[in-house]
């Protein structure tokens, strides 16, 4: 058992099985599901671990073939799982996460088995996304993911939720679909599933083969359908509609883990898929597929912000901005692609692309985490409620404010370090209009993130909406004191009366939003670390 | 010579510490306080410390951080401090402002009983420490880091009221610093690092010069007008007079010293260390730069003549007087430079002054407006004596340091053929007399119910013309000076002179029975002013009134903080209010002389040669 290549077979395989010890125990023992899905990811992290080390720092990329089939005449037959640079970091990301969200849906919520059952199933999926290194494999795991997200963002029961869950369900399927008919037309033009053999298949160096098959049209339409399905996972604009509703009707544990998972791993997806398999050769000889790759992203990037400045719940802010920042990733993946980018302007887009994924996905997370403590203290859920409680939840405002200046790119964070090596390498590549883009979205990000601070800390609290019936009957109980002239005070009673009711944040959700936003600060300073990480990597895919 | 040291990066780390120890103590004022003024003494030591090496041509450098390693090459982009003689020009500056101004703003918050001290202070020490680290800063991504996070450290104390007002000056001014910082100054560095594989000062110029023009001339003007935005270039200056709603020691040290000056710095350090001046020339730059510093110094002393609001006169002041540094870079002589350079210092402690009075005036008197100021000499004579030798200086009389600068900056318009810019200068400096004489002349010679028209602040722009200026008046706040005799004063400061103590015309039996000369709305003005008049002589008077900008030079509902009828002469000893902020003053404006009459004593004119010495023309 000491072969690190099944390292990658235990990650996905052990969350899959804890799904349905936890759905079985929870028919002996309810309450059981929170300590399984502790033990499992603990676990999870110990085999991340051991894979980080193995590919950072010995052997570079891990290959497992599932069941041992071998390559017959040079192709492979079964399903092959692969840990490279770039799987690593996600793999590390999805641990810390969900230990994270772990923390916070302990007091949270929701409770009950089948609600961890359908968490780990989720991160099951999300384990063999990044991991395979087939692309019909890829498709069996998004779905997975999808289902499980599907369930949780309903799982609280509440209508809305359905709501919400079906119209993600119905989008999700749609894109699923694509994608899968964009595999299909691969598999008739190369005859292969496997990531590595598509790849060599498409160059033209396979044995069936005459040439490059790039310009083939079934390629082609393959890659259109496969790109467009995983813009409806990763919630490009406009393709994005499931998102807002989704992460604002989830419950709130739910929404942190989505959304800093499951876009996630659709732009994994594509990027794995853009640079391993149709690689920048493919975008050489299709250069209107990277134009329309780059141009997508860069309205993604401005409609996002655009809507995310006029919403006034806090939840839909954010998925607007997830909408935004996805948009920054995918560009970043076009601009490597992108034939008028150097091999140097490819390399820093890449780099950027993979920090930014991590980095957005810390930040992100730790930004909903920190509004369900703000929801928790002081019932706050639309931007108005939040006035104030920078005095009054000191801790969790600091870490938001934190986060929601990384999420602009205020140095030395890391959400400008991403954004930083993006911009890099778009302006390297010359490719003006994507790189004003990319150096424009930080005052776009400001337009929506500068209102949380100004809400928190320089609005006074009685300037907070009251909560409704149980505040006025309160009110009115006072005997008539309190009168409309008194207005003001009324209004701050019942808003104090908001925070003394509310039941507020646990520890274990402070301390997952306060380690999330030194993560964001952190990983700021983690240039070097970044860059070495990935340089395998990026020296294979820009050759 | 380059010595390796930890005092650069101690420079900026002081007050950075210093937060954490302000946040502590808040519930012990005292303690809290004195933390400012000890990081601050701290910060001036360490700096002073570095003085004399620099000025032997000496630089020190802190270890450099990695932050973004190229892929495939071994070029890395660090975050590095180096102090040269150009950054210990500011960080010096900004430091040795701190101390006087953290005794200022202890005696001001104390004095107005402000909330959020603790996030005041606490703020104020973080800026200083993003101010330092633009000053040390060794490359463009080390400034930027820097200039972003003076902008979030600043964001705090420009919103501090919390009401309406502040938070919309707030969002104006975190729109326009980010929108400068965060995308042309990120746009300019990123592009100079694409064209010169290096963003360390003084390793760019060769390269720029050699690359495409239209990229080294778009990188340019990436940069001059995103550190155009901080030093208050028009168009992008709009920020600098709405943040006047902040606290007045933010005023003062931020928004006339540490921020505003970091964005002259950037220019300073653009014009002189990434492109260097053969360069600029090369490209034919300079002179668009030079082009809107000019008028941005003209149009700006314009619009200060009709600001009654004195710390927005201030205000335009300040982006006017921006614009001579930016001028004196821009032109690319030795000479310009040396009085573009020396007007940071100079500028800087005049500005500072005329602030500290602004905010003393407001916190002994409530007195925000100028048409309010008549007479306040003799309330506040050692206030308004270094008020008037702070505005003389700015007017470029000689014994106050902004003589010398505009000396240098006169004689190098000329010397680089440039005499429009020169001539420029000349009528800016008229026109400064213009907007802080008759504060000066009003508050020493005349008194709240006998001062002169003001026709600039008062008048429609564009003037009145013939019978319409003989009688009537035009609109609310309108003076005549036909109307009675001249020692009677206009209505105008009948009406804005304290209602219960001076005769006001609302009294006398010709304007509750006006005559046929004046048209009907006109009689029924002066009729309800006559009543209003009489009412308000019988009611108490007390009202504090509103700090708005939209400000009416008529208002009927003012008091002068209290005082009735003319002010209280208090003597020059002193009395006038706290030693907190009178010493502060008097400390700041005579450093002010000091820098007149030995600029080069002073440490500052040294410095500057030192600086001049090392550039590439």
């Amino acid at each position: 058992m000491s072969d690190v290549s099944l390292a990658p077979v235990g990650l996905i395989v052990l969350p899959l099985i804890a799904a349905a010890v936890a759905l079985a125990a929870g028919v002996a023992r309810e309450r059981t599901g929170w300590a399984i899905a502790v033990a499992t990811l603990l676990a999870e992290g110990g085999l991340a671990a051991w894979l980080a080390n193995a590919v950072y720092r010995g052997r570079g990329e891990i290959l497992h073939e599932l069941g041992d089939y071998g390559r017959p005449e040079e192709f492979a037959v079964g399903i092959e799982l692969v840990a490279d640079e770039l799987s690593a970091i996600v793999v590390l990301l999805i641990v810390v996460v969900s230990l994270g969200v772990l923390a916070v849906a302990r007091s949270t919520g929701p409770r009950g088995n089948a609600f961890f059952g359908a968490f780990l199933l989720l991160n099951g999926g999300l384990m063999g996304v990044v991991l395979t290194g087939d692309v019909f494999n890829l498709f069996v795991f998004l779905e997975i993911v999808g289902l499980a997200t599907y369930a949780l963002v309903a799982s609280d029961r509440r209508p809305d939720a359905a709501v919400a869950a079906l119209k993600y369900l119905i989008v999700g399927t749609t894109g699923a679909s694509l994608y899968l008919l964009g595999v299909g037309y691969l598999f008739m033009a190369t005859g292969t599933l496997n990531m590595a053999d598509l790849a060599a298949a498409l160059a033209g160096n396979a044995a069936f083969v005459d040439g490059p098959l790039y310009t083939n049209t079934l390629v082609v339409a393959g890659f259109a359908f496969i790109a467009v399905g995983l813009f409806v996972k990763a919630a490009i604009y406009p393709l994005h509609a499931w998102q807002p509703d989704a992460y604002a009707e989830a419950p709130d544990a739910v929404t942190a883990y989505i959304s800093a998972l499951v876009s996630t791993a659709g732009a994994y997806a594509f990027a794995r898929i853009a640079f391993d398999v149709f690689t920048p050769a493919f975008f050489e000889a299709v250069p209107a597929a990277a134009w329309a790759v780059v141009t997508l992203a860069s309205v993604s990037v401005v409609a996002g912000s655009t809507l995310a400045v006029t919403q006034t719940r806090i939840k839909r802010v954010f998925a607007y901005s997830s909408v935004s920042q996805f948009g920054l990733v995918v560009a970043a993946v076009g601009i490597a692609v992108h034939p008028a980018a150097s091999p140097d302007a490819a390399r820093l887009a890449i780099v950027g692309a993979v920090v930014h994924l991590i980095g957005h996905g810390v930040i992100k997370g730790g930004l909903f985490v920190a509004a369900a403590g703000l929801a928790r203290t002081a019932g706050a859920r639309t931007l108005d409620e939040l006035s104030g409680l920078g005095r009054e939840a000191p801790f969790q405002s600091g870490a938001m404010a934190v986060l929601a200046l990384s999420l602009v790119g205020v140095p030395p964070t890391v959400g400008f370090l991403g954004k930083f090596y993006i911009a890099l390498g778009a302006v390297e590549a010359g490719i003006w209009p994507v790189a004003a883009v990319i150096l424009l979205s930080t005052v776009l990000t400001l337009a929506y993130a500068a209102r949380f601070l100004e809400r928190l800390y320089f609005t006074p609290r009685s300037a907070a909406p009251s909560a409704g019936a149980d505040a006025a009957a309160g009110v009115a109980a006072d005997g008539g004191e309190n009168t409309a002239a008194d207005g003001g005070d009324a209004g701050v009673d019942a808003v104090e009366q908001d925070v003394a009711d509310a039941p507020g944040a646990s520890l274990g959700l402070k301390l997952a939003l306060v380690g999330a936003a030194l993560l964001a600060v952190v990983l700021g300073f983690a240039g070097v670390e970044f860059a070495d990480a990935l340089e395998p990597f990026v020296t294979e895919v820009v050759r | 010579m380059v010595e390796q040291s930890l005092r650069p990066l101690a420079a900026v780390l002081v007050s950075a510490v210093a937060i954490a120890l302000i946040v502590a103590s808040y519930r012990h004022p005292n303690v809290r306080d004195s933390w400012s003024v000890a990081a601050a003494v701290a910060k001036f030591g360490i700096v002073a410390s570095m003085v004399p090496g620099v000025l032997g041509g000496e630089s020190y450098r802190a270890p450099a951080l990695a932050f973004a390693p190229i892929p495939g090459s071994d070029v890395t982009l660090t975050l590095a401090l180096e102090a040269d003689a150009l950054g210990v020009l500011f960080a010096l500056l900004a430091s040795l402002l701190w101390i006087f101004t953290s005794f200022y703003a202890v005696g001001y918050m104390r004095g107005l009983d402000e909330h959020a001290q603790t996030r005041f202070f606490a703020s104020f020490a973080a800026s200083l420490s993003a101010a330092v680290g633009i000053a040390f800063a060794a490359n463009l991504v080390t400034i930027f880091l820097f200039y972003e996070l003076l902008s979030v450290a600043t964001y705090p104390l420009v919103a501090h009221d919390e009401d309406g007002e502040a938070r919309a000056a707030g969002r104006k001014y975190l729109t326009y610093t980010f929108f400068g910082g965060g995308v042309l100054v990120l746009a300019g560095t990123v592009l100079v690092f694409v064209l010169a594989d290096t963003t360390t000062f003084g390793a760019t110029a060769q390269a720029l010069g050699n690359a495409d023009p239209t990229l080294a001339k778009a990188a340019f003007a990436l940069l001059a007008a995103g550190f155009g935005v901080k030093a208050g270039l028009m168009p992008l200056h709009s920020w600098l007079p709405d943040a006047m709603v902040a606290p007045t020691p933010v005023s003062g040290l931020l928004h006339a010293v540490a921020v505003v000056k970091s964005g002259v710095f950037g220019i300073a350090r653009l014009v002189l260390e990434v492109y260097s001046p053969a360069v600029v020339a090369d490209l034919g730059v300079g002179i668009y730069l030079a082009a809107v510093a000019a008028f941005t110094l003209l149009v700006s002393s314009l619009i200060a003549l009709r600001q009654d609001h004195l710390k927005r006169r201030l205000a335009y002041s300040t982006v006017s007087q921006l614009s001579y540094i930016v001028l004196g870079l821009a032109l690319l002589g030795p000479t310009a430079i040396k009085g573009g350079l020396l007007h940071i210092p100079a500028h800087a402690f005049m500005k500072l002054t005329l602030f500290f009075c602004a905010g003393f005036i407001h916190v002994e008197t409530h007195t925000d407006y100028i048409s309010e100021m008549d007479g306040i000499g003799k309330r506040m004579p050692l206030t308004m004596a270094a008020f008037a030798v702070a505005a003389a200086g700015m007017a470029g009389i000689p014994l106050v340091a902004g003589f010398v600068s505009k000396w240098f900056l006169l004689i190098g318009a000329v010397e680089v053929e440039q005499t429009i810019f020169a001539l420029a200068l000349l009528v800016s400096g008229v026109l400064n007399i213009a907007y802080f004489w008759p504060i000066v002349y009003g508050a020493f010679f005349e008194s709240p119910g006998e001062a002169d028209s003001k026709p600039l602040l008062e008048g429609p722009i564009g003037g009145r013309f013939g019978a319409a200026a003989a009688g009537t008046s035009g609109g609310p706040a309108v003076a005549t000076d036909g109307v009675g005799n001249g020692a009677d004063g206009s209505d105008e400061s009948a009406s804005t002179s304290d209602d219960s103590g001076s005769p006001s015309t609302g009294t006398y039996a010709v304007d509750r029975n006006p005559s046929d000369h004046l048209s009907p709305e006109e009689q029924e003005r002066r009729r309800r002013e006559a009543a209003e008049a009489a009412e308000a002589e019988a009611t108490a008077e007390d009202e504090s009134h509103d700090d708005t900008d939209h400000h009416d030079v008529v208002h009927d509902d003012h008091g002068h903080g209290g005082t009735t009828g003319d002010w209280e002469a208090i003597g020059w000893t002193g009395k006038e209010g706290s030693w907190l902020m009178l010493g502060p003053i008097l400390a700041v404006a005579a450093g002010a002389v000091v820098l007149g009459v030995v600029p080069y004593q002073a440490v500052f004119l040294h410095l500057i040669e030192e600086i001049v010495a090392g550039v590439a023309f």
